[in-house]
C-alpha cells in the first residue's frame, strides 16, 4: 500500500476520494421531511432535491465521498482494491464538517453521502465514520440529509449507534448471487452483508414502535436503507436479477435497490471487456422494472420466467407484459378500477390517480386523457373511451408490437445517441452487439 | 362582456376577482385579463382594475379558510405562473383562476375542485400550478449562493414564474442564522432574510451592484473545491451530454457556478 503525503492539500483530497465514490449510483437525498429546528443549519424534504447533473447526465445531490481509499479488501470490480495502483488518501473528520458545511450553505449539495474503503479494519473506519456524523450533527448541528455505509463486518453496535445520526444507511449487496460474490469479492461474504442489512430492518421497527409511544425518541435511519448491484459483471440473467431484487422488498423492506452498469475500471481479467461500453440499456430496463415492483404492483414473475430470462430491449418491460396479455385489453377508462389502469402502457400512477379523481367528476374522452398527461401514443392500442377506441386499431400483438416500435422514446434518447453508445432504432450491429455482451458475460 | 383588466401578481388578480364577483353582472358575462389587448373588442366593457391589497387578502382569507391549505397553495402557484407558461395560445391565467375559484365555491367541498381536469378553466390552472411548482422546486437544487464580504449569502436568479415566496419559505427554514439574500433578476425583486427573523421581499431598484462583486476570502477557495468534486464525479465511460441538458436546462445555467 502507498503511503500518504502528510500534508496532501484538500484539493487533492477531494480529487482523490470523489473519483473514488462515484462508481456509488445511490445519490437521492428522498425520503424524509424533517423542517429546520431554528438554529443550526439544514432541513430535508421528502421528495429529494437535485442540485446539479454531472456530465455523464445523473442528478448530483449530496457530496458523494469515501472517507478514505485504503482499503485491505480486494474486491475485483474496485478500483481501490489493495493491488491496485492508485493513489491513496484520507480525510480526517474534521475536514468532512468544514466541506460539508461550506458546500450546504452555498446549496451546492442536499447532505454528505460517506462511504468508505476499509483502512486497519471494518471497526476502525466504521468508527472514524460513526465520529464524523457525530461531529456534524452535534457540534456544528448540521441538520441536512446523510447517508451513510455500514461497513461489511462492522460491530453491530457501532452501525446502531450510527444509524441514530444518518438519515439513510445502505450496504452494498455488489453481486446479486453468492458464487459471484464469492468469486469478485473474496473478503466479503453474503453473510456480512445480510446480518447487517437485516439488523437495520429490525431496528428500524423497533424505533417505529418507539417513535408511536414517544413523538420525540430519536430516529434510526429515517429515510430507509438501500443496495446496489451491480450489472453485467457476472453471468445472471435479469430473471435472477430482479427475482433478488423483490426479494430484497419483501423480506429486508428495503427502500430501493440500485442497478450499476458495470464498468471495468481496472481491467481485471476475471471480468468482461465490455467493448459497447457499460450495458446501460439493459440498466435501463432493470429501473424501469424495478418501477413497476414498486409502483405497479408487478410480480417479478409476471415480467420474466426462466423461459424467458431477459427483458425484452426493445420494448419496455409494461408494453412487453400487455402485447403478451391482451386478453385483458381493452380497459374502459371510465370504470376500470385504478389497479387496472396502472397496467395499461401510457398510464402512470399520476395520471391514473388523476383519471379517478377526474371521472368521478365527468365522462372522459381521449382529449381529456391527453390533458391529464396520458401518453396516447402507447395508450391508445389497450384503451376504450366510452366504448370507442380512438382510432380504428386491432388488437393483435404484431400489429400493435410493429406500431410500439415506431416510437423512438422505447429506447431513450439519450441511450441512443449517449456518447459512447452511437446506436440507431433497427441497426443490426446493436442487436449483434447486445448479444456479443452477453456472449463475452456468459462465458 | 365584462373583461377586468387586473395587474399581473398574485394581489392584482386576487383584487380582480374580489372586484369581479362584486360587480354582479353574472358569472358567466365576466372575463379576466392581466395584459390589455392589443385590439379592443368593440362590444365588450373594459374595466381596470387598481391593486387593493384589503381585497386581496379577504379573497386570500376566504379561499384558504373554503379550500384548505394544500389546494389554496395550487393556487396561489397559478397565479405566480408566467402567463405564457405551458402553451401560449390559451385560456388567460387570471380567468382561469377565476372560474376556478367560481367553480370551487359552488362545490360542497371547495378542496376538491383540482379533480375537475375536464373542465378547461381548472385544467389551466392546475397546468399554471405545475409550471410554477416545478420551477421552484428545480430551483431549490441549482439555486448557489455566494459568500459577499460582509458575510451575507447572495444568490442570483432568472425564473420564468414568480417563485420567490416559495424560495424564501424554504431558504428561512433551512438556513436560519445566515443573513441571506435572493435576487430574482427578472422581476428585480429579492428575497431578504436576516439573520433569526423572518424573510420579507422588496425590489431591489436601489440594489448596490458594486458590493455583490466583493467576494468573501474564501468564497473562490470553494467554488474551485466545488469544481474539483463536480468534474471528478462523472463517470468517464457514461457521458453523455444530451442527458445532462435534459436534466438541467440550460437557461438555468447562467447562474450556476460550476457552468460559468
Amino acid at each position: 500500500m502507498n503511503t500518504i503525503p502528510i500534508d496532501m492539500d484538500l484539493t487533492e483530497k477531494l480529487t482523490i476520494l470523489s473519483d473514488a465514490a462515484k462508481y456509488d449510483v445511490a445519490c437521492t437525498s428522498s425520503g424524509v421531511d424533517r423542517k429546520g429546528n431554528g438554529r443550526g443549519i439544514g432541513n430535508s424534504i421528502a421528495p429529494g432535491v437535485c442540485h446539479t447533473f454531472s456530465a455523464d447526465g445523473r442528478c448530483i445531490s449530496l457530496l458523494k465521498i469515501l472517507f478514505t481509499n485504503e482499503c485491505i479488501f480486494n474486491c475485483a470490480y474496485c478500483l481501490n482494491n489493495r493491488d491496485s495502483d492508485v493513489r491513496r488518501a484520507s480525510f480526517t473528520p474534521d475536514e468532512i464538517c468544514t466541506i460539508t458545511l461550506e458546500f450546504y450553505r452555498r446549496n451546492y449539495i442536499e447532505g454528505l453521502f460517506l462511504s468508505s474503503g476499509i483502512m486497519v479494519s471494518p471497526n476502525y473506519t466504521m468508527e472514524l465514520i460513526y465520529q464524523t456524523l457525530h461531529r456534524l450533527r452535534t457540534i456544528h448541528h448540521f441538520n441536512g440529509y446523510i447517508h451513510v455505509k455500514a461497513l461489511p463486518g462492522a460491530d453491530p453496535e457501532l452501525v446502531e449507534r450510527t444509524g441514530f445520526l444518518a438519515d439513510r444507511m445502505s450496504i452494498n449487496l455488489e453481486l446479486p448471487t453468492a458464487d459471484s460474490l464469492h468469486k469478485l469479492a473474496p473478503c466479503k461474504s453474503r453473510n456480512t452483508i445480510l446480518k447487517p442489512m437485516r439488523q437495520i430492518q429490525n431496528r428500524i421497527t423497533d424505533n417505529k414502535q418507539e417513535l408511536t409511544v414517544y413523538r420525540k425518541a430519536p430516529r434510526f435511519v429515517p429515510a430507509g436503507q438501500s443496495t446496489q448491484m451491480i450489472i453485467g459483471a457476472t453471468p445472471e440473467n435479469d430473471f435472477q436479477i430482479m427475482s433478488v431484487a423483490e426479494g430484497l422488498y419483501e423480506k429486508f423492506s428495503l427502500k430501493r435497490v440500485f442497478y450499476s452498469a458495470f464498468v471495468n475500471v481496472n481491467g481485471n481479467s476475471m471480468l468482461p471487456a465490455l467493448p459497447g461500453g457499460p450495458p446501460l440499456l439493459r440498466e435501463h430496463r432493470l429501473y424501469q422494472a424495478d418501477w413497476l415492483l414498486r409502483y405497479y404492483h408487478f410480480k417479478v414473475s409476471e415480467l420474466l420466467s426462466e423461459e424467458r430470462p431477459d427483458f425484452n430491449i426493445f420494448l419496455d418491460p409494461k408494453c412487453d407484459w400487455a402485447l403478451r396479455h391482451l386478453e385483458y385489453f381493452p380497459v374502459e377508462v371510465n370504470r376500470a378500477s385504478y389497479q387496472t389502469l396502472l397496467r395499461v402502457p401510457g398510464i402512470g400512477y399520476k395520471s391514473a390517480e388523476r383519471i379517478v379523481k377526474a371521472r368521478k367528476k365527468t365522462c372522459l374522452s381521449f382529449d381529456d386523457l391527453k390533458k391529464i398527461g396520458v401518453v396516447l401514443k402507447r395508450a391508445l392500442y389497450f384503451i376504450t373511451c366510452s366504448g370507442k377506441m380512438m382510432y380504428n386499431t386491432k388488437l393483435e400483438e404484431n400489429y400493435i408490437c410493429e406500431n410500439l416500435m415506431r416510437d423512438k422514446t422505447q429506447i431513450p434518447k439519450d441511450i441512443r445517441e449517449g456518447g459512447y453508445q452511437q446506436i440507431s432504432f433497427f441497426d443490426r450491429e446493436l442487436q449483434s452487439e447486445f448479444q456479443l455482451t452477453d456472449a463475452e458475460i456468459l462465458t | 362582456m365584462y373583461i377586468f383588466l387586473c395587474k399581473d401578481s398574485i394581489d392584482g388578480i386576487f383584487t380582480g376577482v374580489y372586484d369581479a364577483w362584486a360587480s354582479r353582472y353574472g358569472h358567466q358575462n365576466i372575463a379576466l385579463t392581466t395584459h390589455t389587448p392589443d385590439n379592443y373588442s368593440l362590444f365588450d366593457e373594459y374595466i381596470s382594475v387598481p391593486c387593493d391589497y384589503d381585497k386581496s387578502a379577504k379573497v386570500a382569507r376566504t379561499l384558504y379558510n373554503r379550500m384548505g391549505d394544500e389546494t389554496y397553495q395550487e393556487i396561489y402557484q397559478a397565479a405566480s405562473a408566467l402567463e405564457t407558461c405551458h402553451s401560449r395560445k390559451s385560456i388567460d391565467k387570471a380567468d382561469a383562476i377565476y372560474k376556478t375559484i367560481v367553480l370551487a365555491l359552488s362545490l360542497p367541498d371547495a378542496s376538491k375542485v383540482l379533480h375537475y381536469l375536464g373542465n378547461p378553466y381548472i385544467n389551466r390552472a392546475f397546468q399554471l400550478s405545475l409550471c410554477t411548482g416545478n420551477e421552484a422546486h428545480h430551483l431549490l437544487g441549482f439555486l448557489r449562493f455566494q459568500e459577499l464580504e460582509n458575510g451575507i449569502l447572495f444568490a442570483q436568479i432568472h425564473p420564468k414564474n414568480d417563485v420567490l415566496p416559495f424560495l424564501g419559505e424554504h431558504f428561512s427554514d433551512r438556513l436560519p442564522e445566515e443573513n441571506f439574500m435572493i435576487h430574482d433578476a427578472t422581476r428585480n425583486l429579492a428575497v431578504l432574510h436576516p439573520q433569526g427573523k423572518r424573510f420579507f421581499i422588496t425590489d431591489t431598484k436601489e440594489l448596490n451592484h458594486e458590493m455583490l462583486q466583493r467576494l468573501s476570502p474564501q468564497e473562490m477557495e470553494y467554488r474551485r473545491l466545488w469544481r474539483t468534486f463536480f468534474d471528478n464525479i462523472a463517470i468517464e465511460a457514461r457521458i453523455n451530454p444530451a442527458l445532462q441538458n435534459q436534466n438541467l436546462p440550460k437557461r438555468f445555467r447562467q447562474d450556476i457556478t460550476e457552468f460559468q
